[in-house]
């Protein structure tokens, strides 16, 4: 691979890279705004210029300038190296570079922050970007001096609703672009422009449009700077208070690596980020997957039901040992979860067929949706790959209403609650549930036990393409939810078995016999199948 | 009254030859609620004291972990708190050292003459509490009305009495009031002659004197054996004192003794600590005559200096500045260091160590007390049990810095 230097550090570089790209995979950040690795680079924040050293025996490009001299107050003619946008200079083989050991990259950083600096507002105890904002780590870095521009700033529109997702704050913003971009590029959707010139530039939508589609909250996302800000996390938290686990979108196939913010003060989720995965999502998430970390709180079962009413997770448990007493196991049906994880699915499979007995596995989940090319899948289940992968019989759950209509099935244990068809006709056959979400199947169940949803405990999940990847937990059990491996291990005691797992690594290491991978993957990471 | 009629057998009224159980403290008030000393007791004599610290522990170590740097100085504060200042900088010092900041001279001044302040203030407490414990409570009222003067001057400068967190990473709060030295001027000579006349009051007095003399003696070798610094380690003749053997701050500059005392006793550490007061005066003296008028109190370094206030409401560049340093904290290079300054008690040392973030890995301190109450078993066997009082107050056992 060839190979450049950067502040006397050897840099390799793929043939194409731009000097910061190279940088930013070998972990070195060279400080900028309006590049973004999944972006064009429009050099336009002039942050990340660096001075690149002339071969031997070359004249270096220079330029002439004036310095004023302050003992005498006159201007001097000095001369100065021409410095170069990093984000668009392609790295060559030998090419030295200087970025932090450069006194006229110092100088420039400083000043180029210093213009940045100029009209912004003073809106830090305010704004939802303090904490995680480019503007504030690169003062403490690269400016550090205080204000000398006396002037009142300019004024621009604030709080301006971009649509029903965005609003945008012009004096915030530093015209880095990467929203325009983002759109026009990634969401081939260019609804957004820049207007004006100069300090008067400000982000404008276009003309009878607002800012809408299925991939708004990624303008918020690229935004450098606290310009933009959804409707649903703007005031909501500081995020010097949030915590992260890497998780995994449950929203579709996808299966979008995310990182989960949430305060463990409270035990609440506050909002997705995508994390970067340039095998899955690359650095994107649409806005429906954003927006699904709600789903960790609404529509959940955080109670058991018997006959509907909330009852004690002990008498849900006697109840559903009377129920299955005496049945013979041919007349008892599975049903397996594409939205839970390949733990909880194995250990409802193992209740089902080797506890049981019953051979009579079907699959649940939710009815397809809206796909679209970029990264939306039309499999609205997290994990089909993965009950696929460990029960490859597994039959469609119209079949069961089938079976149950004709009688051929008298008792059902299902996972989840979700279901694609109608289920009405489960009414017909005693039905137990262990799900972390309310569902079709729920006002059907004779007993109900609830289950942790993916933010509260870790799983596996195998997306469309056959990856696993591992979404580690986030939140503590809500109310009396318990990991689903482990409700469904109470429920195999209560009904008279001993079931061979309690704990989730015994389990990860039953599946790494079975197809798919060889071993679970660790904690953020994705094993391609 | 009639006679007992019952006949008794000759010796069954003695006191029984096992010794006796007795518990002083923590309630006890000469044990400042703070220590507890278990005694077995030979008639009035102390056959074995059992002290037992921890009353005052509130982990103070481990809360330092959560917060930034910065936030250390309200719990410094409440280490010794009859002087806090000198508290305050001694972890200031320590920070500064893991960075590498010197602080400019004006702020070197002003912490000598803080601190030596806070130094008086804590002696006179010791001495007069002491006093008082042993039924001379007019001497003590006296020494107190002293360290209402020393308070009233720390109370310009910071605006607090007794817990000031005054001091900061790389200088303090605040620069010198204007008229710091005027009143340091005019308050010094009032302090002195009250406590003369507290002084006049109880060196003149038997039974004073002889409640404190050759009481809780203990010899220079053991004493520092024991890790005895400070007040208690000079009264028996050893003259360490960080100031003169380790100069820190500006203390090679200015001229003062160190008093020393003979026995080990009391009664020598009653005077030795009178002795530091007057030493004490002489430094702020000196500190007042060399303290510059004007100029940066504070180092320049953005990193963990905060802002000016009005800068920070009125311009983007303090406001993040202002934010980076408090909600992240000032940066210190990952590392360790041991820093140890002359407290009020003896040396007052820091271990910390920094994993680089803006928050302490660890604080560790070593309180001059903790060796002290250490020997406090040692020099009470085989004493009276009334002379409990004096010897421990003579230790001036604080248990917010003993207690970690």
């Amino acid at each position: 691979m060839p190979t450049f230097k950067l502040d006397g550090k050897t840099i390799p570089f793929e043939p194409g890279d731009t000097i910061i790209k190279a940088a930013y995979k070998q972990g070195i950040d060279i400080p900028h705004y309006c590049w973004h690795p999944g972006l064009s680079a429009p050099a336009n924040c002039r942050m990340c210029l660096v001075e690149i050293l002339p071969k031997a025996g070359q004249r270096p490009l220079s330029l002439d300038v004036l310095e004023l001299d302050p003992k005498t107050g006159e201007y001097k003619v000095k001369q100065k190296p021409k410095l170069q946008p990093a984000c668009y200079m392609a790295a060559a083989e030998g090419m030295e570079v200087a970025a932090d050991t450069s006194e006229h990259v110092v100088r420039a950083r400083h000043d180029v922050q210093e213009y940045l600096l100029l009209n912004h507002p003073v809106d830090c105890p305010i704004c939802d970007q303090s904490g995680e904002c480019s503007l504030q780590d690169y003062w403490l870095l690269h400016m550090k001096t205080q204000k000398r521009m006396q002037d009142e700033p300019v004024h621009k529109p604030k709080g301006v609703v971009f649509g029903p997702t965005i609003v945008y704050d012009g004096e915030r913003c530093v015209m880095c672009t990467r929203c325009i971009r983002f759109m026009s590029e990634i969401a081939k959707d260019p609804v957004l422009d820049m207007r004006e010139r100069g300090n008067l530039n400000e982000i404008t939508v276009a003309p009878g449009r607002e800012l809408d589609g299925h991939y708004t909250f990624m303008t918020e996302h690229v935004c450098p700077v606290g310009a933009l800000t959804t409707k649903d996390f703007r005031f909501k938290a500081r995020v010097w208070f949030l915590r992260t686990a890497p998780s995994v979108c449950q929203g579709c196939a996808t299966g979008c690596n995310a990182h989960l913010d949430y305060d463990p003060r409270y035990n609440k989720a506050y909002r997705y980020r995508p994390r970067d995965n340039e095998a899955v999502n690359k650095y994107w998430m649409c806005d429906e997957g954003m927006l699904s970390y709600k789903e960790a709180h609404d529509g959940r079962v955080i109670d058991a039901l018997v006959g509907g009413r909330v009852a004690p997770v002990v008498k849900a448990l006697e109840e559903a040992r009377s129920l299955f007493a005496g049945v013979a196991p041919t007349s008892v049906a599975i049903v397996l979860s594409a939205r839970h994880s390949l733990e909880d699915n194995w250990a409802m499979r193992e209740l089902g067929t080797v506890l049981l007995g019953s051979k009579n596995v079907y699959v649940s989940g939710r009815p397809d949706g809206y796909r679209d090319d970029i990264l939306i899948h039309r499999d609205k289940n997290s994990n089909a790959r993965g009950v696929q992968q460990i029960a490859p019989g597994a039959r469609p759950l119209k079949a069961l209403l089938d079976d149950v209509a004709a009688s051929r099935i008298t008792h059902v244990i299902a996972l989840g609650a979700d279901a694609p068809v109608d289920p009405a006709a489960l009414g017909g056959a005693k039905l137990v549930v262990v799900a972390a979400h309310a569902g079709p199947l729920v006002p059907l169940a004779a007993v109900v036990l609830p289950a942790t949803s993916w933010a509260e405990h870790a799983g596996t999940y195998v997306n469309a393409k056959g990856m696993r990847q591992v979404s580690e937990k986030a939140l503590e059990p809500l109310g009396a939810s318990k990991p689903a491996y482990k409700q469904i291990a109470e429920l195999a005691t209560a009904l008279g078995y001993e079931p061979s797992w309690s704990k989730l690594s015994q389990i990860r290491s039953q599946l790494m016999g079975t197809a798919g991978a060889d071993a679970p993957a660790p904690p953020g990471a994705t094993v391609v199948a | 009254m009639e006679p007992l009629d019952v006949e008794l057998e000759e010796g069954e009224l003695e006191l029984p030859a096992e010794p006796m159980h007795l518990n002083m403290g923590p309630s006890h008030p000469a044990m400042h609620g703070t220590v507890r000393i278990v005694l077995e007791l030979s008639g009035e004599t102390i056959v074995k004291a059992d002290v037992q610290i921890g009353y005052l522990h509130r982990g103070f170590e481990k809360m330092c972990e959560r917060g930034t740097w910065a936030q250390v100085f309200p719990y410094v504060d409440r280490l010794n708190y009859v002087s806090p200042m000198l508290n305050n900088v001694g972890y200031a010092l320590a920070v500064e050292k893991m960075c590498g900041l010197v602080v400019p001279d004006r702020c070197q001044w002003y912490r000598m003459a803080l601190g030596e302040l806070a130094r008086i203030s804590d002696h006179l407490t010791c001495d007069g509490a002491m006093a008082m414990e042993l039924g001379a409570f007019t001497p003590f009222l006296w020494f107190i009305k002293a360290r209402e003067m020393v308070w009233d001057l720390l109370e310009e400068e910071t605006g607090a009495r007794l817990t000031h967190s005054f001091g900061r990473i790389g200088g303090m709060a605040s620069p010198p009031t204007p008229d710091f030295k005027g009143l340091c001027r005019a308050a010094l000579p009032k302090i002195l002659e009250l406590v003369e006349e507290g002084e006049r009051m109880l060196l003149k007095n038997r039974i004073f004197l002889e409640r404190l003399e050759n009481v809780g003696t203990i010899s220079g070798a053991d004493a520092t054996a024991l890790g005895w610094t400070g007040p208690c380690l000079r009264a028996t003749g050893v003259p360490y004192d960080i100031r003169k053997a380790h100069p820190y701050l500006k203390y090679d500059e200015v001229d003062f003794d160190v008093p020393v005392g003979t026995k080990g006793d009391t009664l020598d550490r009653f005077l030795v600590r009178l002795g530091e007061i007057r030493q004490s005066k002489r430094i702020i003296e000196q500190v007042i005559e060399h303290m510059p008028d004007d100029g940066p109190v504070n180092v320049g370094d953005p990193h963990v200096i905060l802002p000016e206030k009005n800068a920070v409401y009125t311009t983007i560049e303090a406001t993040i500045q202002h934010f980076k340093l408090v909600m992240e904290g000032a940066k210190v290079p990952a590392g360790e260091c041991y820093s140890y300054t002359e407290g009020g008690n003896g040396e007052l040392g820091y271990y910390l160590v920094s994993d680089g973030s803006g928050t302490p890995y660890r604080v560790r301190i070593r309180p001059p007390c903790f060796q002290i109450t250490g020997g406090l078993g040692k020099i009470l066997e085989g004493r009276m049990l009334s002379d409990i009082v004096p010897t421990f107050g003579s230790l001036n056992m604080i248990g917010g810095e003993c207690d970690h």
